[in-house]
């Protein structure tokens, strides 16, 4: 780590100046077409997982944590 | 470098500065942004390159002839900026392609129609980028990095110059993107307002009418902006359109717009599912997905710790911590829910202790204070419909929806 401390500030100074996320160019004038594939990002959400299901796992666990109210472990 | 003889380097100049004329003469955009491009490259560019580095006394050539001449402001700095291009001196590259640039942008004011639409967003796009290699060879140096900054200033002259009625006014978005790239890299984000109002309120502009990729480039970045500023609604609004008309072969962009979109989903109560994640490699928000469907307080706790670093470099990690309260809600609807199938008559009172245990189960030591609290602020976020009946510590839940959904709205702040 001690080697090449030069390096490290010079690559700290570049790293300041960064968006992770910039978006890339288009190309100018490109068309596209809006694709059945394209489409799909947009339909991939879900509005009604609330449901009342407490089958899983995770349920079945805490049903069975809060049946568990007289037996102490210690 | 190449070689090149003193004559063949002659003719490469003439040649191009011919085309450059000629382009001009017959108004023919697409082949003069090609002469433009310095970053790009180009196998003609290059080239050139090494015939100036040759010739050196380009400039002469120039003013011998008044086809060349006239465009001598735009010309002599611009083979400078190309030769110092060739060199890797890239600071002196972006000065003198600033130059260039400015003169190019008062002949551009001149020409009436918009025919050279496509050789402007080359200057706006090889402004930043020159100007993104000048700041990284200044930081080299230990010297302050201010190239960038230029950049942006000039670019917002362009935005004025494009900011009429004319037919160049469908350039200012491009524009307008290039300009939020330089402020997002910069951090200086608060700079966006003012392009932005002009876009959304001036009469002249008609949103409708802009190039798709940028109306996509511009959502993406003001939907960021959005997202920062806690806007949900209009952050899932402008996203989303980005995400609708983005180029489906995007892979990277559709992907940049799904690492901000979903955490705004998730804060309306909307879950993608795990196929979204997995195609897109947006897999460090499953965890968070999970701890929602679950109901799961730990399971979150330990995935917002997990991807602490991804989630605060794209300032996300505040939107994920507060679907905290959207967790309680499901966890306590699970223990009514529970409680509903041993004794119907009993499920809509929940002892607080009972709570407590649940939460000691998830690793969350909670005094009965501290769960008498959160029960009050999801009431009265509307995330529960009850009471809580502090002597008995009881919450009393209202017989009729006492876990209302969010339906596409933020929790009540």
């Amino acid at each position: 780590m001690a080697t090449e401390p030069k390096a490290a500030t010079e690559e700290a100074k570049i790293d300041l100046f960064e968006d992770d996320d910039e978006f890339e160019e288009f190309e100018i004038n490109q068309e596209w077409e809006d694709k059945e594939e394209g489409k799909e990002a947009t339909q991939q959400w879900e509005d009604d997982w609330d449901d009342d299901d407490v089958n899983d796992d995770f349920s079945l666990q805490l049903r069975r944590e809060l049946e568990n109210n007289t037996m102490e472990k210690k | 470098m190449a070689y090149v003889s003193m004559g063949e380097a002659h003719r490469r100049i003439t040649d191009y500065l011919n085309r450059f004329s000629d382009a001009v003469s017959y108004q023919d955009g697409s082949s003069l942004k090609r002469l433009l491009a310095v970053s790009s490259d180009s196998p003609s560019l290059l080239s050139l390159s090494d015939a100036l580095n040759v010739f050196q006394d380009a400039s002469r050539l120039i003013k011998q002839f008044d086809k060349y001449s006239q465009f001598g402001e735009i010309l002599v700095p611009l083979f400078r900026s190309l030769q110092n291009y060739r060199l890797g001196h890239l600071v002196e590259s972006y000065q003198s392609f600033e130059k260039s640039s400015n003169a190019f942008i008062q002949e551009f004011r001149n020409w009436e129609s918009a025919w050279a639409l496509d050789a402007l967003y080359v200057i706006a796009y090889e402004i930043r980028v020159l100007a993104e290699r000048a700041d990284r060879e200044l930081a080299s140096m230990g010297k302050i990095p201010e190239k960038l900054k230029g950049a942006g200033s000039f670019l917002m002259k362009v935005f004025g110059v494009l900011a009429g009625k004319g037919p160049k006014r469908v350039g200012a978005l491009y524009v307008t993107c290039q300009l939020f790239k330089i402020y997002f890299k910069l951090g200086t984000v608060h700079l966006c307002r003012s392009v932005i109002r002009s876009i959304e309120t001036a009469r002249i502009f008609d949103f409708e009418e802009f190039p798709v990729r940028d109306k996509v480039t511009y959502m993406y970045y003001t939907g960021r902006l959005e997202v920062f500023n806690e806007n949900f609604p209009a952050a899932d609004h402008k996203l989303s359109y980005a995400l609708t008309y983005c180029n489906p072969r995007s892979e990277a962009n559709i992907r940049m717009i799904l690492k901000y979109l979903i955490p705004v989903k998730l804060s309306i109560g909307i879950l993608p599912e795990i196929s979204l994640l997995e195609k897109y490699n947006l897999v460090e928000y499953s965890n968070v997905i999970q701890a929602m469907r679950r109901g799961d307080l730990r399971l979150l706790r330990q995935a917002l710790q997990e991807h602490e670093d991804q989630f605060l470099r794209s300032g996300v990690y505040l939107v994920l911590e507060k679907l905290e309260l959207q967790v309680y809600q499901r966890l306590i609807k699970k223990i009514y829910i529970i409680q509903k199938q041993k004794d119907p008559s009993k499920a809509h009172q929940i002892k607080l202790e009972v709570i407590v245990k649940a939460l000691k189960w998830l690793e969350m030591d909670m005094d009965v204070d501290e769960v008498e609290c959160i029960m009050s602020i999801l009431i009265y976020k509307n995330l529960m419909k009850g009471y809580f009946a502090h002597k008995s510590k009881v919450v009393v839940l209202s017989k009729q929806d006492p876990f209302p959904k969010l339906n596409g709205k933020p929790v009540n702040s």
